[in-house]
């Protein structure tokens, strides 16, 4: 009993494809989307894509295409170039002609960092307390005296940066 | 045909390409953004009094500590 049910399932599941064939009206085929057919790429390692790039071509274009069937001589240059552009979007030059994309890029870049900026000027305002004693000229000075008088890192540091029979930094 | 063309006009019959943003503006951001990067950062490293922690090599003179 209980495969008889099963296999009207099944049964079921048939008969509602080909109501479904029906209500389509054609070969139960659904239309094809634009993404899922050959398209049209400009690329430079392209060279000829899988399909022009005009696809719905006027009446105009369409008479044109029936004079390129005849001799190509009988074609004017500008009919020429009218079929070039049927097939073709843009040309190689135009393909790989630059842009001035760098300078917005560049300019946006140092804008911003100029925001930075500002946020360092709102954190000197508001947040940083007052600067040491210790960072004053005449203590600096002074600290700077004792570290060479100390000879502090006298290999490769201060203290090696300092001629000390003409006292002064050495050049 | 078009694709050959490297010394001669291109042809603009029907394709005069719409300058883009960058072209009609980039210049304009490029100095803006350059303008505000050197008023901002030349305040900050010169007005605002910001330690910066410099080296003393080169740029002190040592004065004498002891007492």
């Amino acid at each position: 009993m209980l495969a008889s049910r099963a296999f009207s399932l099944v049964g079921k599941r048939a008969l509602s494809t080909s109501i479904c064939l029906r209500a389509h009206g054609h070969a139960g085929v659904v239309k094809a989307e634009d993404f899922s057919l050959p398209a049209y790429v400009d690329r430079r390692d392209v060279p000829l894509p899988e399909v022009a790039f005009v696809r719905d071509l006027s009446a105009q274009q369409k008479a044109l295409k029936e004079k390129e069937k005849a001799s190509w001589t009988a074609l004017s240059i500008d009919e020429k170039v009218e079929l070039y552009r049927i097939k073709f979007n843009e040309t190689y030059a135009e393909m790989n002609k630059g842009t001035n994309e760098w300078k917005t890029v560049l300019g946006g870049v140092l804008f911003f960092l100029g925001v930075t900026g500002l946020i360092l000027i709102w954190q000197k305002h508001f947040m940083y307390g007052p600067i040491p004693h210790t960072f004053s000229d005449e203590w600096v000075s002074a600290q700077t005296k004792r570290m060479l008088d100390m000879r502090v890192n006298p290999v490769e540091g201060i203290s090696s940066q300092w001629d000390y029979e003409k006292n002064e930094w050495k050049k | 045909l078009a694709r050959g063309m490297q010394h001669t006009a291109v042809r603009q019959a029907h394709r005069k390409h719409e300058p883009t943003f960058h072209d009609k503006y980039g210049n304009l951001v490029l100095l803006g953004g350059a303008a505000v990067f050197t008023t901002v950062w030349g305040y900050v490293l010169t007005q605002l009094g910001m330690q910066w922690g410099l080296s003393p090599v080169g740029r002190v003179t040592p004065t004498e500590w002891r007492e």
